[in-house]
Order: C-alpha cells, then sequence, then structure tokens
C-alpha cells in the first residue's frame, strides 16, 4: 500500500475472511454482505484477489468484509518467517509485513499477499474451516502465522458436508482464538447472520459501536424489505384480481376461437404479473442473480392455473364452502339490511347457501366473460375479473411462497430451491379469522370496486402477519 | 429558488405522471437527492416536485401537460367566451321588451337566481357523491353533454387521452371548477345584457302569475330575497306601491291605466334585478367558484401523493441508502470443465513408497490396513514438515509412489510444489495419487472430490501422474 492511501485510513471495522482453500470463505462473505454476486465454486482458488464488502450507510462505511484468496504455501511463509531473526511478540506482525513488501512481485506468493494486506492494514481475522471434515496438521501452519499478526480474531465453523467434526475443531482452533462460533453460510437465517455480527463486535471495543450500529441498520433493512415485499404482493393482489381483459370482436357474439384467443390473452397477463412480482422481490432481497441459476423458478413448474398449484396454496373444498358461505352471506345480509330485517334474514342464509354451492363449482369456472355495448359499431370481448373463489388464495399462497423463500435465501446459495410441500400449504398461513376479513375484501376486488385506503392497511396487516410467520 | 414546480398544480402533476412511468431512480441516487435537499426533506411535496423539476429532462416524447395546456386553456377561453355571450343573449332575450307586453320580472328571476341556487345545490350535492350518484348529478348539467359532443372531434380525443391519467375524483373536481367559471361568465354576460338594456331603452318591468299571489305577499318575498343588500342599498328593494302598480294580467292585453300612468316608475325594478343577477348569480358563484378551487386543490395534492412511485420515491428519500456491495470487480478463474487426466481405476497391492501428504504415519498405516496395501517404507509429508524435510523424502523416493492425498482437502500450491519435486526426480516412474475420503467414510470420496485433484493434476501435464479414482 502506498503511503498516501496509509495515511487516509478509516477508523471503521475491518475483518478479512481467511482460511485454506475452498472452505467456504466466500459463501458466507456473500451471505454477510447480502451479495449473491460473489463467486462461489467448487473449485479451490476461485477467489484469486481480495475483495472488499463495505456496508454502507449513505456512502458512510460501517464496517468492511474482506474475502480473500486461501492460503497456497503457508508454510513457505512460516519458513520464512522463523528464518528471521527472532523477535518479541509486539514486533512479529512487523515480521509479517516485511514479508509482503520482501514478496509483493514474487508470483509463489501472490494469495498469501493478498490475504495477509487486509490484516497488517488492520483488519480482525475470520478464519473459516470446514468442521465436517477433520482437523489436520496443515492448519496449525496457517492459524500459526496468523497468530504473528497480532490482530483480533475469530473462527467460524462452517458445516459444509454432513459429519460432524466441530469437536475436534474446537479444541484446535480453541489455542489460536478468542471466539469460535459455528456459522452455516447457506442455512442461516437474518438472526444467526445479526448473532455472528454480535461476536465480531466482541473482537475489540473500539469496534463495539461501529457493529451495533451496523446491526441496527440491517435491522431496519430488514424490516423495511418485508414492508416493501408486502406492499408488491398486495398490489399485484389489487392489479391481478381485479383484471378485465377486452378485446374487439367482429360479429354480435364471440366466436369459440375469440373466446379462446381472449382466454389465453388474460391467463398469459396474470402470469406476466405473478412474473414481475417474482422479479421485483427477488431485487428488493438483493437476490439479482438469480436467474443465473439453471431451474431456479420454484413456481414456474407448479403453473398458476393447475390443479396441484389449487391443491398445494388454494383453500380446501371445505374451507372453499366455508367462504363462499361466508361470501354469500355478506351479500345477502346487505339485503337483509336494506329492508330492515324484514326478510327475517333470510337473504343472508339464502345468499350463504348459494355461495356454499358456488364455490364447489368446477375449477374451470374461473372468469366471467361477457360481451359489452356497442362502441361506434364495434362489441368487445370483456373476461375477468376473476370470480373464481379459490384464486385469490391460490395467488396469494403462491406470492407469500415465492417471498418467503427469497427473504430467507442465503446469497450464498447457488442452487436451485424445489417445491416440495404437498400439504395446503394456505393452512399454514391463514386462519379462519383471516380469511373471513381476506373474503370481503376479495368479494370488492372481483366486483372490481377500488379499495379504500384502510381496507387497504388491513389487507397489508393480515398479509404482513402471515408473511412474519413465515419468515420464523 | 421560485420555479415553476414551486407548486402542485395540474401541469406538475401531469408532468409527475409521466416521469414516473420512465423513471423512478434507484435508492442510492434518489437518497443522494434527498440529502442535498435536506432542508427539504420534511416537505415531501416540495422535495418530490423538485426532483420532478430535476428529472424532466429524461421525458423524451411530448408532454403530456404541453398538450393539455394548449388544449385545455383554448378549450376554456372558447367556452368562457361563449357562455359569456349566452349569459349576455339570455339577458337581452328576457329583457327584450317590445312596447306592448311589459318585461316579466318573474321570468327574469327564474335565470337570475332560481337556475343559479339549483346549479349550485346540485355542485354541492356533486362534490360530496361520487360513483353513480355523482354521474346522475352530472347528467344535470349542460356542460357535462357540451364537453361529450366536443369529445367525438379530434382535439376533444386529444383532451381525453390526457383526462384518463386523472382519477375520477380529480375529474370530478376539475369539472366542478370548469362549471363554476363558466357559469359565472354566463351570470356576467346576464348583468352585462341587463345593465346595457337599461341603458338603452326604457325597459316597462311587470309582474305576472296564474297563482293568487297578493302584491303584498308578492313585496315580502322579494324584501326576503333582497335581504343580503337591504342594509347598503335599500332602494335595491321593490316598494310595495311599485309592485301594486307593476301586477300586469294579460286579459284583453292591454296595459292597467295605472301603469300606463305611472310608466317613470316602472323602470325602478332594475336596480333590484341587477342586484339579484349581482348577489346570486355573481357572488355566490365566485364563492362556489372558490369552494371548488380549494377542493381541486385538495384532491389534487392527494392524487399527487398517490401517483404510482411517489411512495417509492418518498421512502426512498427517507431511507438510508445501504449498499454491501464491492465496487472490484472479481477475477474469475476459468474452471476447464474437459478434463484428460491419466486415471487409473485401482491400485497395487505393493508398493516401495508410500507417501501421505498432509497424513500422520498412524493414519496410513490405518488407510493401508482398509485398502490392503504394503509398502516397503511409509513417509509423511506436509502438515507440520518442513520444506526441506519433504525435499529430501522426494529425492529418496523411487519406481513406483502412492501419494495419499486428503480427497476433501484442495491441492494447494505447497502440494504441488512436491509434486513436482517427485516429478523431477528420474528415479521416480510413476506416482499414483490416490485421494482418500475420510474414516467415517470408510476412506471414500466423492466424485466432485476427485474431479477437483484430476483437475489439479492434469494442469501440470506430466505423463508420471496418474491419479487413482477407485
Amino acid at each position: 500500500m502506498h503511503n498516501s492511501e496509509k495515511d487516509i485510513i478509516d477508523d471503521y471495522p475491518k475483518f478479512a475472511v481467511v482460511g485454506h482453500p475452498n472452505k467456504g470463505k466466500s459463501s458466507i462473505v456473500s451471505s454477510l454482505a447480502l451479495d449473491d454476486s460473489v463467486q462461489i465454486g467448487d473449485t479451490p482458488g476461485t477467489t484469486q484477489v481480495k475483495r472488499g464488502f463495505p456496508l454502507r450507510v449513505d456512502g458512510k462505511v460501517i464496517y468492511e468484509l474482506f474475502d480473500t484468496p486461501g492460503f497456497q504455501r503457508a508454510r513457505r511463509v512460516l519458513e520464512w518467517l522463523k528464518e528471521q531473526p527472532e523477535v518479541s511478540a509486539d514486533k512479529r506482525a512487523e515480521l509479517v509485513r516485511k514479508f509482503v513488501n520482501e514478496h509483493r512481485n514474487d508470483e509463489r506468493f501472490t494469495d498469501e499477499i493478498e490475504l495477509l494486506e487486509p490484516i497488517l492494514d488492520g483488519a480482525g481475522i475470520i478464519y473459516v474451516v470446514d468442521a465436517s471434515k477433520p482437523f489436520g496438521p496443515e492448519y496449525e501452519v496457517e492459524m500459526e502465522i496468523l497468530r504473528w499478526c497480532g490482530q483480533p480474531s475469530m473462527a467460524i465453523l462452517n458445516l459444509i458436508g454432513d459429519e460432524d467434526y466441530r469437536g475436534q475443531w474446537k479444541s484446535a482452533l480453541g489455542h489460536y482464538f478468542r471466539l469460535v462460533r459455528t456459522f452455516n453460510p447457506i442455512e442461516a437465517t437474518f438472526r444467526d447472520h445479526m448473532d455472528l455480527l454480535e461476536s465480531m463486535a466482541q473482537l475489540k471495543e473500539e469496534w463495539t459501536k461501529s457493529i451495533k450500529v451496523a446491526i441496527s441498520v440491517l435491522d431496519d433493512l430488514h424490516q423495511q424489505k418485508v414492508e416493501q415485499t408486502i406492499d408488491s404482493i398486495v398490489s399485484n393482489m389489487v392489479k391481478t384480481i381485479s383484471f378485465v381483459y377486452k378485446q374487439n370482436i367482429e360479429g354480435e357474439s364471440a366466436t369459440q376461437e375469440e373466446e379462446e384467443q381472449a382466454k389465453l390473452a388474460y391467463r398469459e397477463q396474470i402470469m406476466d404479473y405473478e412474473k414481475e412480482l417474482e422479479k421485483s422481490i427477488e431485487f428488493i432481497w438483493n437476490h439479482r442473480s438469480i436467474e443465473k441459476v439453471d431451474n431456479v423458478l420454484i413456481l414456474d413448474e407448479v403453473g398458476l392455473f393447475s390443479k396441484e398449484s389449487a391443491s398445494i396454496f388454494g383453500l380446501s373444498q371445505s374451507e372453499l364452502m366455508i367462504t363462499g358461505a361466508s361470501a354469500g352471506a355478506i351479500t345477502g345480509a346487505g339485503v337483509d339490511l336494506m329492508f330492515a330485517g324484514h326478510t327475517l334474514f333470510l337473504a343472508s342464509l339464502i345468499g350463504g347457501v348459494v355461495g356454499g354451492i358456488g364455490a364447489r363449482i368446477g375449477f374451470d369456472n374461473l372468469y366471467s366473460i361477457e360481451i359489452l355495448g356497442q362502441n361506434l359499431g364495434k362489441r368487445e370481448l370483456s373476461i375477468g375479473p376473476m370470480k373464481n373463489l379459490n384464486f385469490p388464495y391460490i395467488l396469494l399462497g403462491r406470492a407469500m411462497y415465492h417471498g418467503s423463500v427469497i427473504a430467507k435465501r442465503s446469497h450464498a446459495l447457488r442452487e436451485s430451491f424445489k417445491l416440495e410441500d404437498d400439504e395446503f400449504f394456505t393452512e399454514q398461513l391463514i386462519d379462519a379469522e383471516m380469511r373471513k376479513k381476506l373474503e370481503s375484501i376479495h368479494l370488492k376486488l372481483r366486483k372490481n370496486e377500488a379499495l379504500s385506503e384502510e381496507m387497504l392497511d388491513e389487507y397489508k396487516k393480515i398479509i404482513l402477519r402471515s408473511f412474519l410467520g413465515l419468515l420464523r | 429558488m421560485r420555479t415553476k414546480y414551486n407548486k402542485i398544480s395540474i401541469l406538475t402533476y401531469l408532468n409527475l405522471s409521466q416521469l414516473l412511468k420512465e423513471y423512478q431512480g434507484s435508492h442510492e441516487e434518489n437518497r443522494v437527492f434527498a440529502l442535498k435537499h435536506q432542508s427539504l426533506i420534511k416537505n415531501p411535496k416540495k422535495l418530490i416536485l423538485l426532483w420532478t423539476e430535476s428529472s424532466m429532462f429524461r421525458v423524451q416524447d411530448t408532454l403530456d401537460s404541453r398538450v393539455f395546456s394548449v388544449y385545455f386553456s383554448s378549450m376554456s377561453t372558447l367556452f368562457s367566451f361563449i357562455s359569456l355571450l349566452l349569459g349576455f343573449f339570455t339577458g337581452m332575450g328576457l329583457l327584450n321588451y317590445s312596447g306592448d307586453a311589459p318585461v316579466n320580472v318573474i321570468y327574469y328571476l327564474l335565470f337570475s337566481m332560481g337556475l343559479p341556487l339549483f346549479s349550485m345545490v346540485l355542485t354541492f350535492f356533486s362534490m360530496f357523491s361520487h360513483g353513480i350518484i355523482l354521474n346522475f348529478f352530472t347528467l344535470f348539467f349542460p356542460l357535462h353533454w357540451v364537453e361529450k359532443i366536443f369529445s367525438l372531434f379530434s382535439f376533444g380525443k386529444n383532451i381525453n387521452a390526457v383526462n384518463d391519467k386523472f382519477t375520477p375524483a380529480l375529474k370530478k373536481w376539475m369539472f366542478i371548477n370548469r362549471l363554476q367559471l363558466f357559469s359565472l361568465f354566463f351570470s356576467i354576460g346576464l348583468l352585462l345584457a341587463i345593465l346595457l338594456e337599461v341603458a338603452i331603452q326604457d325597459i316597462a318591468f311587470s309582474w305576472s302569475t296564474t297563482l293568487e299571489v297578493t302584491p303584498f305577499a308578492f313585496q315580502e318575498f322579494l324584501t326576503f330575497i333582497a335581504t343580503p343588500w337591504s342594509w347598503f342599498f335599500p332602494d335595491a328593494i321593490p316598494s310595495v306601491e311599485l309592485v301594486h302598480m307593476s301586477h300586469y294580467y294579460r286579459l284583453g292585453e292591454r296595459l292597467d291605466p295605472e301603469m300606463i300612468k305611472n310608466a317613470n316608475v316602472l323602470g325602478g325594478w332594475w336596480q333590484f334585478l341587477a342586484m339579484v343577477t349581482f348577489f346570486y348569480a355573481i357572488i355566490l358563484r365566485v364563492l362556489m367558484l372558490i369552494i371548488s378551487h380549494f377542493g381541486f386543490k385538495w384532491q389534487l395534492g392527494k392524487d399527487f401523493l398517490s401517483l404510482n412511485g411517489v411512495d417509492k420515491l418518498l421512502r426512498e428519500f427517507q431511507t438510508s441508502y445501504v449498499s454491501t456491495e464491492s465496487q472490484k470487480l472479481e477475477k474469475h478463474l476459468e474452471i476447464v470443465s474437459k478434463i484428460d487426466t491419466q486415471i487409473k481405476d485401482n491400485h497395487r497391492r505393493t508398493y516401495k513408497t508410500i507417501i501421505g501428504w498432509n497424513f500422520s504415519n498412524d493414519e496410513i498405516a490405518l488407510a493401508n490396513d482398509s485398502k490392503e496395501i504394503k509398502a516397503l517404507t511409509v513417509q509423511t509429508v506436509g502438515g507440520n514438515h518442513t520444506f526441506l524435510e519433504d525435499q529430501e523424502v522426494a529425492k529418496l523416493s523411487s519406481e513406483v509412489v502412492l501419494l495419499y492425498v486428503k480427497s476433501w482437502e484442495p491441492p494447494t500450491m505447497d502440494f504441488v510444489d512436491f509434486l513436482e519435486l517427485l516429478i523431477a526426480n528420474i528415479m521416480v516412474n510413476e506416482i499414483q495419487v490416490y485421494p482418500l475420503g475420510t474414516v467415517g467414510r470408510y476412506y471414500e470420496s466423492s466424485e466432485k472430490e476427485v474431479a477437483v485433484w484430476k483437475r489439479k493434476i492434469e494442469g501440470l501435464k506430466s505423463k508420471k501422474v496418474w491419479v487413482i479414482d477407485a
């Protein structure tokens, strides 16, 4: 590093994630930095240069993580250090610096220089090991070099495989590191992430404040992302349920072909709306590279209009009957009220029965098709809004499922996810009370009526409650 | 700094609506903008106006606001002028005195007071209604029908296209606002007509009705109507005598001799009629115009903040921009997919030398036992050994060497250095690299792990080195 650069070193905490090649350093950085663009590979040496991942709030750096290449010639480095005239412990870091300066142009030590530089510039050490594999003596050499650097350090036990050698590792790592924590970047939840930051805050007193700020910022950010996800889901629900597709037709009534064409266009538009929603949710959660992963789209295989989707995300037949009946009863109650109860609440009863039976009508009975009046001699075929009672629940269930998977998905994950739940997904999401409230809103949307702000807020609240349940 | 974007107007509304469809900015850009204008951060409307002004250059298409202002201002001017003329000629028609029958003030009162009051009541109902009820009230306004006819023409269609950008509620307030303006011009025309008619001809006013109304009762009614100006303009209230002598009966189509006798007094009605027009048709209409203007402004402000995208903008203005991405580009490792390594699917039973990379002697003994392999000499390298010790082992090796490696540990350059020493030893004919799995997996290696080793060995391009993939 040049002197001018040295002079402007900021005092925010820095952490270098170091270790043996292929032990998940990049996965940990990707997970902590919420960035899925970090290249993660099975091949050792995927990371060839150090990369800084600063957490910036309005441009101000709170802390910075460094992803580094793995040790390649650790023994040679240690040998060189030991060959030097013996110095006291407080001078050892100077020797490491001397090694870096002397070997800066030595191609054999490119990786070591890349990983040691941030540490010598004041970064804390996060040493990553794969605790699903046994401890070996080669690690001691790496740990010894890191000890010579004299920076605050902690070790992370990453469980890449199914075996568990954590006991063995803890005994060995305990000799070199103040803190040893288990962190699986692939399965880590937001809470695990925050817990790890808490541990990092303990490494050095001066860093505690910054890391606490970072935790609070990330907490707020998480909350904002949840809210944005709910907003997107709600706006898609409103748009989709009340969507009406219109198409000019030639004759007095629509031909079979015209009707089929319009139905297809109607469905395609709704599917496009769903895809737009998925993209926006992936964007909110910073999963920008997700489309690069093969077969990653969980819901594509289970079509929006398929029976499978209905069975997983929709309401069961009995729930549908109850929902249909309550929706019918709501309409009937309006009639009863108009007659000040003189109908002996017969309208509610009839509405309930008709609604309940209506809910059983086949899955294909999705939308109302109408021929609209003349406009300068032309007739219009209108499809929608969706009349099927189950449709809003299928749509909502799919959106919440996708949203929760994306929200929980680690940025270190590079594999696709599969929909394996064959139970009624909606049952986990919406209880009877919530369903009742949702249905009154869906009823309005099906009638293409605008929702008041209060209703929209209520809708968001219900969905938020379910969504938070899914995130747990 | 005062700009045309200083206040929310229908034009800034249209500009923002058009801009948001094309550009909403990223969180980073929007937050930077808000931080640059920190004094306005608590005034979202002003901040958005300023943002609109600074981002409008991004809209390349014809501005909706331009279309609206060109067509709307010309339409408004035209309609205002027509309304003025209509009011003027209506007034002239109502006050037309041929010299035969006098002008009936009741008829005039209907147009100058009855009609405006009716229209204002309807307007009030319209202000507080929406949906079907609003549509019903709208049917009573002639302006609604006039605009409907105009919408069939090409310029009307242009206005409609822009009009579709407004919410129904805003459209309602715009319509009510326009209605008040045109009605005001109509009333001004009416007032001008009465003033002109009075000035250029001698009009005989009377009142005539089939109903049984006594002059006293009628005068009381007129006094009630004149209440608003009675305290400062008492001359503009018809006296009982005037009402009495102005009573006209059409029977026999002749004038009462009393009327003819007092012809000079009959014209005294004009002050009352002018004041009725001034107060009921103009003053009240101006009040309605002010109310509708405030209603329109309130709705505009509400809709301005409800435009699709404004929520996002406000959120991004107010929340800190958090970024965690690296600004340094990743240097990608090129992964060779085609592997052309020399592979053996089995090992020998005996070897002269077995070397364990990062293994201990005990671990090698266990592995040999498990794989039923025997060796004359067993050596360990890597790990805690120095590089000099490794050099010695490489130097002493000969013939076929079995080199155990941990399959799960990727080959480091340290290993490659040692392998190169072995390759360089002319006494060594063949090196068999054997990746072993963990004891827990009975030394089984995964395909992925072995592939990593194969790839590394392939990179050495040595005919001496083989990988055992048993």
